[in-house]
Formats: C-alpha cells, structure tokens, sequence
C-alpha cells in the first residue's frame, strides 16, 4: 500500500454508528409487531443482526478489491441486474408482498433486484461516462445511451411498481450526467420532457395522487390519507428535544406504518429527540461529505464517478427518507440507508461502502 | 486542459455537495419545527389519539312503576369493532361476518379497509351473532359491552315509556322526557390505546360504570294492564281506528295508567309507523263532548246561577239559537240541572250556559285547566284549544256548554274530572314519583301538587252526586254501572270536527266515558276514549262498559272491597217526555239493550296460586271467567276450587299477597 492514503477510516466509523443504530432502532420500533405477528420480539432484530454482519463481511471483502475492476465487467454486472429485474416480473419467480413485486427468493432469503439495480447502474455510468469525457458535450454521446439504459431500468422498476427506488435511479443519473458535464440544456430538455410523464404516473394512479394530496394538506383528512404522515408528526412532535427515551415511543405501537422501515426516522425522532435527530443527520453528513471528498480527490474519472455515485445513493435515499418522514416530501416508501430493515438494503449498501473504502485506499497521498 | 476540466468537475461535485446540505439544513429546521416549536400541539393531539375515546354507550337508569317493577333496563350486549389497520385482508374479513351480520359485504369491506385504527362494525349485537363471530377468531375484530336498552313487558306502557335510540339518547315519552337523568354519564374508555385498540402496558385503566338514575313511576304496572287489555278489547270490538284510556288518583294527580291504541313495543320501534309511537293521551286533543257539561254544571252552581232545584224547558228535542238549531237525543220537555247531565241533554245545558254568560262559562273552563297544558312530565302535550269569549259566535255559549267548539286532552279531562272528585282542587298531573341515584338515594321527588282550587267542596259534592245518576237506570252511562262500587260518571258522545269543511263529521264520532270510583272517596279516576267507533257509538255504549271492567279490576287489584250500594230511590226516567226520534237514525231506547246473549260454556277452574295478577289475566283472557282480584303479589287463595267446573261468567275471586 505504498503511497496510498489508506482506508478512509472516519467513512468507515460513522458508517458502522449508524449500522449499529439501525439494529437498536429496528429492535425497538418492530419488537411489539414482531412479538404480536410472529410471536418473537426479537424476529426482525435477529435477521437484521445477521443481515449487518452478512453485510459487513462483504463489505470487508470489497474494500480488498480493486476497485477497477469494475470498470471492465460494468457491462456484465448492466446485463445481470437487468436479467434479475426482468425476473422479478416474472409471475413465479418474483414474489409478491402487498400488491408489489419487489423479491427474488434465494434458498431462505428473498433478495431485491432493485437494490443491486441501483448499484450496478452507478457502475454503468461511472465507467461510460469516463469512457465518453471527450465528446461528453454531445448529446448523442454522452446523454442518449445513458438515457435509454436507465429508462429501460426505470421501466422494469416502475412495473413492479416501486416508485421510491425509480426516483433513486432518476436522480442518480442525473447527478452523474450533470457531474460529468453534459450541457445543461440538455439535462433541462429531459427534465421538461420527463415532465409529462412523472405527472401521467402519479395523476393516474389513485393512490399516488391522494399521496401526493395528503402530502399538499395532511389535515384535510387525517383519519385517511393524510393519516401516515400525522403520524410522523405525532413522533417527532412527542419526541421534543430528548425524546421519550430509547424503547418508550407510542407512534411505533401501529400508528406509525413500517416504523421499522419506512417511518424509522419518526421513531429515532420520537424516542430519540431533536438531539438523536441531529446526531443521524451529522453521521450523514460526514458520509457524504466523505464520500465527496473521495470522488473528488481520486485521480481518475471513473473512480470519481463511482464514488460520487455511491456517496450521492447513499445521501439521497437519507434525505428522502428523512424529507418524507417530516413532511418536506410525500409519501414514499424508502428505507434509511444502514438504519432501516432490510437486508438487500443493508447488504448492498455496506458493498457501497466496501467499494468506497477501496477507491480512498487508492487516493494517493498529498 | 486537464487541469481546467478538472476543476469544473471538482466545481460541479461541490455543487451537488452543496444542495445535499440545503436538503440536510431544511430537514434539520423541518424536526426543530415539529421538536421544538409545536412540540406541545403535537404530543396534545398524539396524547389524545391514545386516550382513543371510544364512547361507550352508558347504562341508562331502570324505569320502574309504583311498585318498584322494572319497565325498562339496560343490559350488557356485546359490540363489535373493528381494528382496520390489523386487518390484512378486509375483503375475506367482511365475507366471514357478513352473512352472521346480515351486513352487505361491500358496506363491511369499505369499512375495514380504512386505515383506521378504529371503528365499529356493528353494534350492540345478538348474544348468538357475538358467539359466532368470537367462534371466527379474526385478528383485527374485537368486542366491547355496551349498553342495551330492553323494555320487559313489550308493549306494555310503551307509549307513556318511550324509547332510546342506539346512542342511549331518549327519543319518545319518559325517555325523551327524562333523558339528562337516565342517561348517565357517557363513558368514554380512556385507556392508553395503541393504534390497535390494545391497552399498552403502562397506564392501564378500567372504565368505570357510570350508570344512570333510576326513574320510579305513579303508573301501577297491573293497571296499565288491565287498562291496556281492556281497551284493546273495546277498541277491536267497535273497529274504533284508536282509543285511550287514562287512570289517575283524583287525590294525588298521579297517573296510575295511560293505555293508548294502537300500540308499539319499544324494543322494536322501529318497525312500528311512528305515529304509533306517541302519547294520545297528551299530544291529542279532541272535542269534549257531553262530558264537559259536568263543568258546566259545577260553574253555574258554584257562580249560584243555578241552584239543584232550578228546571229548564229543553224544547222538546230542538232549540233554534242564532239561526242554529240544538238538538237533543230524546225530547225532553222540563229537567232539572241533575237530569240535564244524567239525560245529556244539549239544549238544558246550552239554556244553563246562557244563564251562566260566556264570561263565566270561559273563566270556569279556564280553571279547570282547559286550555293550557296541565304540565305533566311527558313530551308533546297539546294546550288543547279554548277560545276567548270575544271571538266567540253567538251560539258558542250553547255549544261549549255541551263541549262542542272547545278542544281538549284526555289529561286535562281527567285533570278537571279529578279536581271534582278531589273536592274541588285541581292537582297537577304528574306520571314519575321519584328519580333515584344509582346508589339509591333519592334525588328528585315529586308531591302532590294544587295548582288552583277551582270549586268549593260543597259545590264538589253536588256535582258529584248529580254525575252518580249518570250510571243510575236511566241514565246515559248505566253501562258504568260497578258491582259494589258508586260511581259518578258522565258520558260523551263528540262528532268529529271535519277540518276541510269547518264542519262536523256526518259520521264520525268520538266515544267518551268519564268517572270515578268510589264516588264519595275515589280511589280512582278514569277517562275512557274511544276514537271512530264503528257500529254503536254512544259513549254510554262504547266506552260505559270499559269503564265499568277497568274500575272494576282496578279496585279489586287495589283491594278497595265493594260497598253495597244503599238503594237511592233514582227518579224514574220521565217516560212521558220521551219519545223516540227515530227520524235521523239516531238511537232509540229499544236499542239500548244487552249486547247479544251470552252462551253458557263450562270450564274448569284452574290453580291459580303462586301466579301473578298478569299471568292470572294472561291465561283466563280468552275464557269468560270473571276474576275479582283482591290485593297484589301472589295468589295466595281463590274463591273457586281448582279443579271445579264453573259456568260461563261465574266470579272468581282470586286473594294476592306480596311474598314476603
């Protein structure tokens, strides 16, 4: 490891604070439900510990790897995630849960391909991207292909349907096409043109809209829609500065939904106070300022990209999550990264980390 | 080159670094707002999100009659609820309880898939219905006890009681009138819910019974039986379209019963037409008839217009007053005052109005109570209709004086008949004695009560004992007529007022008998209506004979025992005056004869101890065995051997004793 700065330690620690948070706020927010669904308090508190340490081996197993490596096979890893995408819609093979078909069954494990997706279109277009820094400017080189392989990944994702994951994939590319340097009128073109079609998705499909209602006036009908965001309210709201303490919150007693995935930011804020809550901000906070420091000081493009990529994966699945939860954005339904459950989420996430921590390693010093 | 594409890149990830800590600043301001700054609002309204009130219907108060029997209770059903947000599937929820429910399963599922956390499915259900959904064990339905009101004897006074609706809130009679005291406290069960209705751990509490007051009424539960029974059989009998009867204590002004055609049972209100549901007796006003002439007669002796000596030439049958002309039943050539009422006749009494001046005849009628509302604690009742002298035509000083151009209640005709009876102070009529704490304290009682004293006892007396020849032979009401007890009566007999024409019904009349018994110390005072008798329709022959059975029974069942009458040499009726008027189909006296005879059946007598008066009533309705009923409680002993064969009409006496 000559001349290289080392594994970026601080990422590293607060990551594993907030993994270690993640499997204390799960316990608490899902012992109750778990112990009435599946008559054991601690059914989600058990996976969730083994998802962390499943995850946390990998992780350890990917910072090892050079990172580069990537950049040759992206286009294998593409054509896989696609491939398991295109399974999951496939009746038989993908799982259903609540109206959503979002799970590929693995032996005892269900996995989410849209988890990988995420992850594997950073990849892309990092390494296309880095690929394409000359003629970045043209449209047809530096926008068009990268359009249509997130659209068609958008696509598939979108029909399962889950929209919160579409949204991640969106922005994403738009970060990195922006990041890259495409023309800005290009980014605005599409932005105008994906108009139409985000106002298609939500004006016609009634529960999305009456989200996007509630969201707009929560207390028109808070028996109703706007019923989950109050909820949200409630928890923060009864959480005050300290917060009712760690295990005591009510909202996580099925007012709050998923608390232990969806709405784990209004149980921290519940139990934990306005203090809890700046303190997983801050751990967020120097993730991505980490992670954007990272991309920034890495040598070759690709390298930067991918990490910018993850970073921003990472930062943005955190805002909107936490943006949802107080009520800055409608409902969606998207874990906190390494906080809440779930072990695609957890597992892929840490990988981030994993390939992160090897892009820092490889920083060269001074 | 390099260099400057490098630090637009560095520029560009700085700006997207950037907008990452606008998003992190404005979520941090977000929490401080909803932490800090509207705290306290926030964690009110979750607080009160977890004390979920679930209003639970509160145990109302028990009605009981005089004698402390319960006439309404409330018992502990069970409710069903629903927790939606435990629910996972509502559609395969809502097709499990539909068919047990009777409930659409549509109406069900739209139900159980809001995500609430809480709402009811059904309320206050059948004990078989709750055990059949308690044998589905479905997650997410739940019960509580609520309150349910149950009315034990049916029909039975339903429309003095009324009813509560599902809310426990009193919509008819005693339970619309007495709702703030039955009702109770409303109980809300302030645990600490979680959003699935479940009591958290901490905080747990236990709702209290907050049972209402207890209501005890003046009404005698085995009177308003006997009165209903009877009344029914009269109301049948004539195909009358409606009928009441009203029993009251002259001395007290409490009312013992009101009995009302049709009738309605409480516990299914609902299926009744809802103008079944009202008190006749309060909220119905009708022309008084003959029976208001008593009170001519009691204002012009107490004015000493009149004195008992005084005759009046009645016209012999018609009397030409204002362009009008009066007519009488019968001819009658001169009658004293006491043959104007025991002959009913309407030209005497319009001559006595005369002699009284409308002043005096509207002062009178205004103190016996005409004309107001006599206060009585039931919803709805009518002030009846009096008009004030000024407005009144020529001839309405005839007519009122006969009871026709005045409206009132059967209340306010028991009120003034009972203001007679009582030596001539009007008491106020009242129908609950006490209203009791659940604990049993006495909360409210209520006395007697004089509103006025409107004649003088003296003037009492006479009245009295011109209306006892009512009964007497010769009389109009001889019908009344008690085996052993004097009665002082009057028969009315009211066309009915057509309201489209201004006129008169050709054919439509109301019935009315009016009395009480014993008459020199009466236990009891009763007004008998009986509304479009078809057929007959005297009051002398419809409604008498009613009177005769309810006061009847009802002194036996008080355990009044009969008095032999001292035969009173009654004045033979002036057979030469009369004479038949047979012209308009009106009656004459050959039809006034016994109502078919009667064929001799044998039964045998049954065993009547250990009954009670309603199951002793129940069983013999059918038959035609006179029971006397002595005292109240238990049949203790009978007058005629169980087991001997008796003869139709045979009397029985049957001995009560309240088991001690």
């Amino acid at each position: 490891m000559r001349g290289k700065s080392g594994f970026d330690y601080i990422l590293l620690l607060f990551t594993l604070l907030l993994v270690g948070t993640g499997i204390v706020m799960v316990y608490s927010s899902s012992a109750i439900m778990a112990s009435g669904k599946f008559n054991d308090g601690y059914f989600f508190l058990k996976k969730q510990i083994l998802f962390a340490v499943v995850g946390i081996l990998m992780m350890i197993g990917v910072a090892r790897i050079d990172h580069q490596l990537y950049r040759k096979i992206a286009y294998l890893i593409l054509g896989m995630s696609l491939l398991s995408l295109i399974a999951v819609l496939i009746p038989g093979i993908g799982v259903k849960v609540g109206g959503s078909t979002r799970w590929l069954k693995m032996g005892p494990f269900s996995i989410q391909p849209s988890e990988f997706a995420k992850l594997a279109l950073i990849i892309y277009l990092a390494s296309s991207l880095a690929n394409k820094e000359k003629n970045i400017k043209k449209f047809s080189v530096g926008i068009l292909p990268h359009l249509i392989v997130t659209g068609i990944m958008l696509c598939l994702i979108i029909k399962q349907p889950d929209m919160g994951t579409s949204i991640c994939i969106a922005a994403i590319m738009f970060t990195l096409l922006f990041a890259a340097g495409v023309r800005l009128s290009h980014l605005s073109l599409i932005l105008l043109s994906a108009a139409p079609i985000v106002y298609f998705l939500i004006a016609n499909i009634a529960y999305r809209r009456e989200r996007i209602l509630s969201f707009l006036n929560p207390w028109g009908d808070p028996s109703d829609s706007g019923f989950q965001i109050i909820q949200s309210f409630y928890a923060f709201g009864s959480g005050g500065v300290f917060g009712r303490g760690l295990g005591e919150g009510k909202q996580k007693l099925f007012y709050l939904p998923e608390p232990h995935t969806d709405f784990i930011f209004s149980v921290i804020g519940e139990e934990l106070g306005l203090v809890g809550i700046l303190l997983i901000l801050a751990a967020f906070f120097i993730f991505v300022y980490r992670g954007i420091s990272t991309a920034i000081r890495s040598s070759d493009m690709f390298s930067t990209y991918l990490a910018l990529g993850i970073t921003v994966l990472i930062g943005l699945q955190a805002t909107i999550h936490m943006g949802v939860t107080v009520g800055l954005l409608p409902t969606k339904g998207i874990p906190l990264p390494f906080i809440s459950y779930g072990g695609s989420s957890l597992v892929l996430n840490l990988i981030g980390l994993g390939i992160l921590l090897n892009i820092s390693s490889q920083i060269k010093k001074g | 080159m390099i260099d400057k594409s490098r630090k637009w890149l560095k520029f560009r990830i700085f700006i997207v670094f950037v907008v990452f800590i606008m998003m992190t600043v404005a979520i941090s301001a977000r929490a401080y707002q909803l932490q800090i700054l509207k705290n306290q609002r926030l964690s009110q309204l979750a607080e009160r999100q977890y004390r979920r009130v679930i209003s639970v219907v509160p145990k109302r108060g028990v009605i009981y009659d005089r004698n402390r029997e319960e006439m309404a209770i409330s018992i502990d059903v069970d409710s069903i609820y629903a927790e939606p947000i435990k629910i996972s599937d509502a559609y395969k929820t809502a097709k499990e309880l539909s068919p047990i429910l009777k409930m659409s399963e549509k109406e069900l599922a739209e139900k159980l898939a809001v995500k609430r956390p809480f709402t009811w499915v059904s309320r206050r259900v059948s004990p078989d219905q709750s055990i059949k959904v308690r044998n589905l064990k479905l997650s997410g339905v739940d019960f509580i006890k609520e309150g349910r009101r149950f009315y034990p004897n049916r029909e039975t006074a339903g429309n003095i009681i009324g009813f509560a609706g599902l809310d426990s809130k009193g919509l008819e009679g005693l339970e619309l009138q007495y709702n703030d005291y039955l009702k109770g406290e409303t109980t809300y069960s302030i645990v600490e819910r979680d959003a699935l209705g479940r009591i958290m751990s901490h905080g747990l509490r236990q709702r209290e019974e907050q049972t209402g007051n207890d209501l005890v009424l003046t009404i005698d539960k085995t009177i308003q039986y006997i009165a209903e029974k009877e009344l029914k059989e009269a109301v049948d009998k004539a195909k009358a379209k409606s009928g009441v009867i009203v029993a009251m204590n002259p001395k007290t002004g409490e009312i013992l019963a009101i009995a009302t055609e049709p009738q309605f049972n409480p516990n299914i209100f609902w299926k009744y037409p809802s103008s079944s549901w009202r008190n006749r007796a309060v909220t119905d006003c009708f022309e008084p008839g003959s029976t208001f002439k008593v009170f001519l007669a009691a204002a012009a002796l107490e004015k000493g217009i009149v004195s008992q000596k005084d005759t009046f030439f009645c016209e012999n049958g018609s009397y030409n007053v204002a362009k009008r002309t009066i007519h009488d039943t019968h001819s009658y050539g001169w009658l004293s005052l006491q043959d104007i009422i025991k002959f009913s006749s309407n030209i005497g009494a319009g001559k006595i109005g005369e002699k009284l001046g409308k002043e005096r005849l509207y002062e009178y009628v205004r103190k016996f109570g005409f004309g107001e509302r006599t206060g009585i604690d039931l919803p709805g009742e009518t002030p009846g209709q009096v008009r004030p002298p000024n407005e009144w035509s020529q001839i309405a000083v005839n007519t009122i004086s006969f009871g026709h151009g005045v409206s009132v209640s059967a209340i306010q005709l028991i009120s003034g008949l009972s203001a007679i009876a009582n030596k001539g102070d009007l008491m106020k009529p009242y129908i609950v004695k006490q209203i009791v704490s659940p604990e049993g304290k006495i909360i409210k009682e209520f006395s007697p009560q004089v509103v006025r004293r409107v004649i003088s006892e003296k003037t009492a007396r006479d009245v009295t004992s011109i209306m006892k020849t009512t009964v007497l032979q010769g009389g109009t009401g001889t019908k009344a007529s008690t085996d052993g007890y004097e009665v002082a009566g009057k028969t009315g007999t009211a066309q009915k007022p057509n309201p489209s024409s201004g006129g008169y019904f050709k054919d439509k009349y109301i019935a009315l008998f009016m009395g009480f018994t014993p008459a020199d110390d009466p236990n009891v005072a009763i007004v008998v209506l009986i509304d479009e008798p078809k057929g007959l329709f005297y009051g002398g022959d419809v409604a008498a004979p009613v009177f005769k059975k309810v006061a009847e029974e009802t002194l036996h069942y008080m355990g009044i025992l009969p008095t032999k009458i001292v035969a009173q040499d009654s004045p033979t009726p002036p057979k030469a005056l009369s004479k038949p008027k047979g012209s308009d189909g009106l009656r004459k006296d050959a039809d006034i004869k016994e109502e078919g005879t009667v064929k001799s059946e044998k039964f045998v007598m049954p065993d009547f101890t250990g009954m009670s008066i309603r199951q002793i009533l129940r069983m013999i309705h059918d038959s035609k065995i006179d029971i006397r009923i002595i005292g109240s409680g238990r049949a203790v002993e009978q007058s005629l051997r169980p087991g001997s064969i008796v003869n139709d009409g045979e009397k029985c006496w049957v001995k009560f004793q309240q088991p001690s």
